[in-house]
């Protein structure tokens, strides 16, 4: 029952943009395309979770038809991120057709039908692929399907460059990758899976080395790690809403399948040394990318930051599951296992949501700018509802699903005290530490989101006036806050699973059993809360609806409310080492400084990476470039000399050698 | 008499007796400063009569403006389920993971954070944004402290770590557990709003945290809060007398060994009383921009005993 369900997944996906490019001029697709594209995700849930039940995994080998070996499969691992591929796809394609019908003309409509289960289509093959030419066509084409989808919003040279530096950017990634899969090439014919993974155990030292550090610079770029991340901010902005979701929510997490194919599957042993370095990495990101994500205004950009946070936070997890399995602590390894990949499925749950909502935001207020929002809550309850469950959740918070990876994470991280090695002893508790930071800090920057943009009042026209969006965004909204609320609730739902993959993946039959207490606490302890939040709200009071306190002062202005930029203003300070700021206060006219007309305050970091380290690179390459142009001297007989000084070069080169 | 009953028991006290603290507290500061002081019934009384108040809404506020006290004071409640006083168990200890304890409080302080900004005035943004900055910086200290015990006593469940501690002579007290007090106590200070980080008495805007958030809540609502803030202060204080001196601490179920058991605690928390009375009465509030310091040699400290943990090792 599995195959056929597999397989029509896949055809639908393949076949609607098709039968949409063919049949756009009809009415009726703009039904149909939506409905299918629901249809083949609901098929690809029934898949995992009957492939899972039964463990009869399905297989579709393309080999015979194609000129490489093309293998698509399922295994409990693929299984995992399929399901979320389809869970998160589905909710996203509800909210689409409200959406692209008040964004996008007719025509515009059609391509984003054409490339949106393309895009999704892409990730479903990198995520399934049994050999390396299926995880790497997969891998180009959910590049090149994604930067469709947002040439398809608009046209600007500001857009053009950001596409730009995203394609760079990814094929530069995918080089890796491609890189890190022909290391195997000589021990694993064919590079199929299965020969790559008879191959990882017999790989040469150095060529292993070679081939984590390439996994891990390739999967990085595409994770968005701090220092490879700037194209994350750039493109995942520019996007449409829905896809946006999609990029943030689902992309990205093919990075850590990568990650995890890698070090669990491939090597039946991957050294310490990876492990910390994936620890270090995460480390960096999590806190850079939620210091950033602290100042900046416009949401999109605000949450493609906090993306970088996330993946940082998983990568922590990644890191340690692999230090542990290193040292042979396996049921650890098996817990930060658990953490991480349940971090990854909420991450693309309530980050996916959040740009959902910033999507049915800026719709109805047309603008995504933090400090002309608020009060939206009353304007668009069940959008609202839905942002808070969301802004919980990323927060961290119990009973919200983004607690359950962060608490695994914290308990994890306690197990680095009983492995023999000294350094593994003190860097894994000290996660800790950054792990309750960031925490801190995401709590900190999603109340402002949540406090400015939905609470108070409208600090704009536009939002004063804000409706509630179209019924199809907030079902796609309201769909993925409940997601997050049951697992958050009840999170053996996510745990149970996880827990079997990540005994499967540590070879420890015993890791399940390292979560204990953990999953049925939650829901008693919701139980528990729910009971006194209603015990306590119950109490007899008599309530009258009055103006907000003014000091005595005639009436208060929306403007007087805090805005995003006050909010952070402290952490802003405190950190201001991260960001060195450039603070400008312009008052207007100069010579009445006590009764300004105008006071503008602007504060923008200064620190970026494109400005402190790709600019030094390029201007390297270029000024050795620069130099290596006195070669060029147009002479002809110059070029005879380098050939055949060359030459010579070469046959001295192999006289050495032989 | 079972666990059950001295949890409900050790639950009750620490709840009820809350709002006393603070009047003990308020009333060495009295003695230090000749004043006679308030009643301690003094609390008691207030939220009596703020309980019997009408509740103010601002206009322009949502439904979760007055949801939010009731999610601050359960979390509170429940996270003061986990906490053992005179005994060494909880209401709720099997779930008393410190992580889940942290993270409780978290919630609470969450959502006050929201209502505090649905107030829509310049206030409630200004207590939340500076409560969150004082949060996001306590956290790493707070989780960083407890974990290094909780790596000492191989445990992360607070009854369990207590119990721990309990079974340890005194004088074998490691280093670890001495620089971890110093860190959870500077955390302490920050998280319950105290002298020097806040100024619970303070109603000027250059200053307060706390009081800023909640200045826009009133009758029922602010009864809640102020009696959860109670709450809180009480729970920290059981939370660091019973990870660092539980010495004195029943643990037998029988009446001859709880009666003494809940004295010891009594003259623990007076003890500790004293030292918040004093401290709050001889040193001034910091100004804002050093409270990121304060936490940020709480957090070297903390991280001190996570070092010293492996150091410790056999």
């Amino acid at each position: 029952m599995t195959q056929p369900l597999f397989q029509g997944h896949l055809l639908i996906l393949a076949a609607l943009p098709l039968l949409v490019l063919f049949g756009w001029r009809s009415p009726g697709y703009r039904r149909l395309a939506p409905a299918l594209l629901v249809a083949s995700a609901l098929a690809g849930l029934s898949a995992t979770i009957l492939a899972w039940r039964t463990g009869q995994f399905p297989v579709l080998d393309l080999s015979h038809i194609l000129p490489f070996p093309f293998i698509l499969g399922l295994d409990r691992l693929s299984s995992v991120f399929v399901f979320l591929i389809a869970a998160v796809s589905a909710a996203a394609t509800v909210f689409t057709l409200p959406y692209v019908e008040r964004h996008y003309s007719h025509g515009r409509q059609a391509w984003i039908w054409v490339f949106l289960p393309l895009f999704v289509l892409s990730m479903i093959v990198v995520v399934t692929a049994g050999s390396a030419f299926a995880f790497l066509f997969g891998w180009e084409l959910m590049t090149l399907f994604s930067a469709a989808l947002v040439a398809v919003d608009g046209d600007s040279p500001e857009r053009r460059h950001n596409l730009v530096i995203y394609l760079l950017m990814m094929h530069a990634g995918a080089a890796a990758v491609l890189a890190c899969f022909l290391l195997f090439l000589p021990y694993a014919p064919g590079l199929t899976f299965t020969a790559i993974r008879a191959a990882g155990g017999v790989l040469p030292p150095a060529r292993t080395i070679a081939t984590l550090l390439l996994a891990f610079v390739g999967f990085s770029t595409k994770a968005g790690v701090i220092p490879i991340h700037v194209w994350l901010p750039k493109a995942h902005p520019i996007a449409p809403s829905p896809v946006s979701a999609l990029m943030s929510g689902l992309m990205l997490k093919t990075a850590i399948y990568g990650l995890v194919r890698f070090g669990f599957d491939f090597f039946p042993h991957v050294d310490a040394w990876w492990g910390y370095t994936i620890l270090l990495a995460g480390a960096v990101s999590a806190l850079l990318g939620i210091l950033y994500a602290l100042t900046e205004r416009d949401l999109k950009r605000l949450l493609a930051y906090s993306s970088v946070e996330n993946v940082g936070i998983t990568y922590l997890g990644l890191g340690s599951a692999l230090v542990f399995q290193s040292q042979g602590a396996s049921t650890w390894a098996g817990l930060a296992l658990v953490g991480a990949l349940a971090h990854t499925v909420n991450h693309a749950f309530f980050k996916s949501l959040l740009f959902l909502g910033a999507g049915s935001v800026s719709l109805t207020t047309h603008t995504l700018n933090l400090d002309e929002l608020g009060g939206l809550l009353k304007r668009m309850p069940f959008t609202g509802a839905s942002m808070l469950v969301a802004s919980c959740s990323i927060a961290g918070l119990p009973f919200f699903n983004g607690f359950v990876g962060e608490w695994l994470l914290f308990r994890s991280f306690l197990g680095g005290a009983t492995l023999p090695n000294a350094g593994a002893h003190i860097a894994l508790p000290l996660a800790a530490g950054i792990l309750a930071l960031v925490g801190g800090l995401s709590a900190a920057c999603f109340l402002q989101v949540f406090g400015i943009a939905f609470l108070g009042r409208p600090r704009d026209v536009e939002a004063e006036y804000a409706e509630e969006a179209p019924a199809g965004m907030w079902i796609g909204t309201g769909l993925l806050a409940l997601a997050c609320a049951a697992v958050g609730v009840y999170p053996k739902l996510l745990l149970g699973p996880l827990s079997q993959l990540a005994s499967q993946l540590t070879g420890n039959q015993n890791a399940a059993d390292a979560l204990g207490l953990l999953p049925a606490v939650l829901p008693i302890l919701a139980i528990a809360v729910l009971a006194v939040v209603f015990l306590a709200a119950a109490l007899p009071r008599a309530t009258r609806v009055t103006a907000t306190w003014a000091c005595g002062l005639p009436g208060l202005s929306p403007r007087m409310q805090y805005t995003a930029t006050a909010f952070s203003k402290p952490l802003r300070s405190v950190f201001a080492v991260v960001y060195k700021p450039d603070r400008r206060v312009e008052v207007l006219p100069d010579n009445r400084p006590y009764f300004p007309a105008t006071v503008t305050y602007r504060s923008v970091r200064t620190t970026s990476f494109e400005q402190s380290l790709y600019r030094p690179a390029v201007d390297a390459v270029v000024a050795a470039a620069q130099q290596l142009r006195r070669l060029h001297t147009g002479n002809i007989q110059m070029y005879l000399l380098y050939i055949f000084l060359t030459l010579i070069l070469l046959l001295a080169l192999v006289r050495v050698l032989r | 008499m079972n666990t059950t009953v001295v949890g409900v028991l050790q639950f009750v006290l620490l709840i009820a007796s809350a709002p006393l603290l603070g009047a003990l507290i308020a009333r060495v500061k009295a003695f230090i400063q000749r004043r006679q002081g308030l009643p301690l019934w003094r609390p008691y009384a207030d939220l009596a009569k703020l309980l019997r108040k009408q509740d103010l809404v601002p206009s322009s506020a949502s439904p979760l403006f007055r949801f939010a006290p009731a999610v601050l004071a359960a979390t509170t409640v429940l996270a003061a389920a986990f906490v053992p006083l005179f005994h060494g168990s909880a209401l709720l200890g099997f779930a008393g993971d410190f992580v889940i304890f942290v993270y409780l409080l978290a919630l609470g302080r969450f959502f006050l954070g929201l209502g505090a900004l649905d107030s829509g005035s310049s206030f409630g943004g200004m207590g939340a944004s500076r409560e969150m900055m004082v949060s996001a910086l306590a956290e790493a200290p707070l989780l960083l402290g407890l974990v290094s015990v909780a790596i000492l006593a191989q445990r992360a469940n607070i009854v369990e770590m207590v119990t721990w501690t309990l079974g340890q002579n005194f004088f074998d007290i490691s280093a670890v557990h001495a620089v971890a007090f110093a860190a959870l106590a500077m955390v302490a200070v920050a998280e319950t709003g105290r002298m020097p980080v806040d100024n619970p008495t303070t109603h000027l805007e250059l200053t307060m945290i706390h009081e800023a958030m909640v200045l826009e809540y009133s009758g029922p609502s602010l009864a809640l809060i102020e009696w959860a803030q109670a709450v809180k202060l009480h729970m920290v204080f059981a939370l660091l007398v019973g990870l660092f001196v539980p010495w004195g601490m029943a643990t037998s179920l029988t009446l001859a060994g709880l009666g003494p058991a809940l004295g010891i605690y009594i003259l623990k928390l007076l003890a500790l009383v004293l030292v918040v009375g004093l401290l709050e009465s001889t040193i001034a509030k910091f100004r804002m921009y050093v409270v990121p310091e304060f936490l940020g040699i709480a957090a070297a400290l903390a991280m001190l005993a996570v070092v010293f943990t492996a150091l410790m090792r056999r």
